[in-house]
This record gives C-alpha cells, structure tokens and sequence, in this order.
C-alpha cells in the first residue's frame, strides 16, 4: 500500500552548514507508542543531511531502507518527503512542487530570515500528509489516466449491450416478417371464403 | 514551331524541343545557304548554328539544373512539413537548404550570361528565367512554413517542459537530445537511469546512521548522487512525457471505440425501421382479413338471400309438379 511516512520544509543554506527545518509532518501510524520518538528523531537527521547534499534547482529521491526519500531544491527552499517504495516517483515530485508553491504563497519570503528548527506551524502540511496518501491526488495526470481507464471499462459494457441489443432486434425482425406473412395469408383466406361461396 | 517545352515537373523535354529547334534552324540556314551567291555568307550559317548549338546545349543544362532544383525543393518540403516535436531531421533540412541554395544562385548566374540575338533564344532565356524565379518562390514558401513550424514546436515544447526552463545550466541541455528520442524507446531507458541510481544510493545510505561515520561517506555519497542527479532530472521528464503520450492515445482509443458505437448504433435503427415497415404491413392485412371477415358475417348473418334460394326451390318443385301431372 502506498504510504507516505513524512513531509519537510527545509530552508538549505548554499553550502557548509546544515540545513534549517522550516516545517515538519508526519504520520507515524505504523510505529509502535515507544518507537515513534526515534522515528522522528531518525527523520530528523535523514532529512538533514539529504537536503544538506542536493544541489539547489535539483530533484533527487534517495533509498534508505524501506523508505524512498525524494527531495526538491528550488532556489534554497527545499521540500522532502518519506515515502515507500510504491509511490510513483512522479506524482512525489508534483506533490513537492505544489507544498513548496503553497509554502511560498503563504509565508512568503519570510523563511529566508529563519534560524531555529521547527519555529512556525503549518497545518496545511499535516492536511496535505493525510489528502495525498493517495498518489492520484497528487498527480493529476494519474487522476485522469485512472478516470478514462475507468471510462474505457464502461465503454467496453457499453458495446457489449448494444451487440446483445443488436441480437435481440435481429430476432424481432424475424418474428415480426413471420408475422406479416401470416397476416397475409389470413387475409387472403378470408377473401377467398367471402367471394366465392354466394350460391349455398 | 510548336512550343514543346512542357511542363519541368512532370518531363523535361527541353532537349527534344532544343534539338528539333537546333535542326529546323539548320535546314533553313542551309536553304538559304545554297541559294545565297557568296561564300562569305556561309561563315555566319554556319557559326549562327555552331552559336546555335552552344546556346542550345547551355540552355538544356539550365534547364536540366532548374529541373533537378525543382525535385529537391519538393523533397524538402515534405522533410519539413514531416517534422514533428520529438525528431525533426534539423541536419538534413539544413544540408538541402544549402544544397538548394547553391544550385539557385548558379542556375541564376549562367541564365544571366546565357542571351542571344534571335527571337528564340530569347523566348528559351525567357522560359528558363521564369522557370528560376518559381522554383525560388517555392523555396522561400518552404522556409517560411519551416520557421512557422519551428516556432510552433518551439511553443509546444516550453508548455510541456516548464520546470526544466527554470535550470538554464546543464540538466536542461541534457534534456532536450532526451527529449528528442523517439517515443517508442522511452519505456526502455526510463527504467535504467532509476535502477542505476537507487542501487548506488542503496549501498551508500546503510550505511549513514551513525552521526561520526557520517563525514567521510558524504563525500562519497556526494559526487555518486551528482552522478545520479542529471539522469534523475531527464527520467522525470521522460516520465512525465510518456505518461502524456500514454493519455493521448488512451483518449484516442475511446474516440474509436464512440465511432464504432455510433456506427454500431445506425445500424441497429436501420433494422429497427424495418421491424416497423414489417408490423405496418401485418398490421393492414389484418385489418383488410377484418373487413373481409365482417362482410362474410353479414352475408352469412343475412337472411334475404335465404328466403329467395328457398322460394326459387319451391317454384323449381311447383313447376316439375305442374309439368309431371299435367
């Protein structure tokens, strides 16, 4: 089942230092009451030096474990997420693309001055986490790949009644030409009983 | 003198009409020649048709030239009405393009020099000239409608590769040759470039947990993930390509598959119109049966004609009595 475990806000510093976590969200379900500290502390750290490696204007998706971890740079702000290895790499990286686009329209520029770890809230991530669990959400190709899919299927019903609806008028063109046949010659009995005995 | 020169793009007849031209011209010049008086004016016959001939030959190579320009421009045109966003023989175009123009400016320059006295040649220079200037028109039309195509592609191709437009640097230039390849060898690929980078990545990422190993494997890590970055970015877009071109002819299916509906549908009306035709025509024998049925009744139910039948019988057995016993 697809799953995605995390989504990050990094600001990447160019060069050196390690990178700043603007945003953090996480869905850790999975784990065990007493596992779920050091899981985040764990995505913590991945997340880090992932961001810390990837070159600025970049996309990346890294392997670690059971874990893809896919990460994009755009001028110094950089989006990760932790997802497992049956999320289609594309819709990840378009699901990056629309958090860091929301994160611009809502915080502006005003992450570039940050410096501490975690220091502002964001729910729209936490919505995000849970709304894009399924990757057809992200990616609208896939959404409409699926949608004519689905509309092909329907189609393919759709011929198949009206082949059996083709049947079915081919039989009542039969019966109804039977039909007129005797129709006609009851007609032609009656007019014959009606001319032809006058006398007794 | 009929002009026979026809049409150069279909047969190029111009040396039959130059020849025949050539000796129409001699047997008149040696008409003359016997019964002019003085041999001076065999000198200028004979180098009027010696001109004669030269100017001939010269003008079917002109012509010849014209001819074979005219067929490559067509070859070019069709290069570039074929080109489509993903292979587009931008070699060849060029190459032809340079090919053409070269055999253009020379045919133009030996026409130039190519003129004569007599009222012929003049109608040839004229002919071949025209000829000339169609075939550089038709040349600038293909030019034209190749740059409308380029810039068309151009268009289509920054609408679907928006994201890359914003890395001017070196993925993007890798990009495009990425681009260029053919659809149907996108699939094979795609997966490699992955494969190839989760492998290394794989190897190296175990191996990161602990804080103090950290600094001599990121080195490492690094310049492998530089190395998995640029085929990262191209199998992205490759992705994203074929998965439009995967949409594009999955809508193209359903509009066959509603064709074939539709077709399907008409002819069913067509046999639903006849089951139609078939009931009108049961239905009006039965009503003439009816008709016919209710007559019968009547006639049956009637009794007039009874009574006659009955009284013609008796006055049948009256008369028989009568005639017996009287």
């Amino acid at each position: 089942m697809v799953k995605i475990t995390a989504l990050m806000v990094l600001k990447c510093r160019p060069e050196g230092s390690d990178p700043v976590i603007l945003v953090n969200a996480s869905d850790l379900s999975n784990f065990g009451f007493f596992q779920r500290p050091s899981v985040k502390e764990f995505i913590v750290f991945v997340g880090r030096t992932v961001a810390k490696r990837i070159p600025p204007g970049q996309r990346q998706s890294v392997q670690h474990e059971e874990y893809k971890v896919h990460s994009y740079n755009r001028d110094g702000l950089c989006a990760l997420g932790f997802m497992d290895d049956h999320y289609p790499v594309r819709s990840a990286f378009s699901l990056l693309n629309q958090v860091l686009d929301e994160y611009q329209k809502n915080f502006g520029d005003s992450w570039k001055t940050v410096q501490d770890d975690n220091a502002q809230q964001w729910p729209y991530l936490s919505e995000a986490l849970t709304k894009f669990q399924d990757p057809a959400e992200a990616d609208k190709l896939l959404k409409i790949q699926r949608e004519l899919d689905e509309t092909k299927i329907i189609l393919h019903k759709t011929i198949d009644s009206v082949l059996e609806r083709g049947v079915k008028l081919d039989s009542l063109v039969e019966k109804s030409s039977d039909l007129s046949a005797a129709s006609q010659m009851f007609y032609k009995q009656a007019k014959k009983t009606n001319q032809c005995c006058t006398i007794l | 003198m009929s002009v026979k020169s026809g049409n150069a793009s279909t047969r190029d007849r111009t040396q039959e009409f130059l020849g025949i031209a050539e000796r129409a011209k001699k047997s008149i010049s040696l008409q003359n020649g016997p019964s002019s008086s003085g041999s001076k004016r065999e000198e200028p016959p004979r180098s009027a048709v010696a001109m004669q001939s030269e100017f001939n030959r010269r003008a079917s190579k002109i012509g010849f030239g014209i001819h074979q320009t005219s067929q490559k421009l067509s070859k070019l045109a069709k290069l570039a009405k074929r080109t489509s966003v993903f292979d587009d023989p931008t070699m060849e175009i060029q190459e032809l393009t340079a090919v053409i123009k070269q055999d253009i400016t020379a045919l133009n320059s030996a026409v130039v020099d190519l003129h004569d006295t007599s009222s012929h040649s003049t109608t040839v220079v004229d002919d071949l000239k025209n000829r000339l200037m169609s075939a550089t028109k038709d040349f600038k039309e293909v030019l034209t409608m190749r740059t409308e195509n380029l810039k068309v592609h151009e268009n289509r191709r920054q609408l679907f590769s928006s994201s890359a437009s914003q890395n001017p640097s070196n993925p993007f230039v890798r990009q495009r040759p990425l681009a260029a390849k053919p659809p149907a060898s996108n699939s094979a690929p795609a997966p490699l470039p992955w494969a190839k980078g989760q492998q290394s990545s794989s190897q190296l990422f175990p191996k990161n947990q602990v804080e103090g190993e950290s600094q001599p494997l990121l080195q490492q890590q690094q310049s492998q993930q530089q190395q998995q970055l640029v085929p990262l970015q191209d199998s992205y877009m490759q992705s994203r390509a074929e998965a439009l071109q995967n949409v594009e002819s999955t809508i193209h299916e359903l509009g066959t598959i509603f064709n074939q509906l539709a077709t399907l549908v008409s002819q069913q009306g067509e046999i639903a119109i006849r089951i139609d035709e078939n009931m009108e025509d049961t239905l009006s024998n039965v009503e003439g049966a009816q008709g016919a049925l209710l007559k019968y009744l009547n006639s049956i139910s009637s009794n007039r004609w009874l009574m006659i039948k009955i009284f013609f019988v008796l006055i049948f057995f009256l008369t028989i009595f009568l005639f017996f016993v009287a």
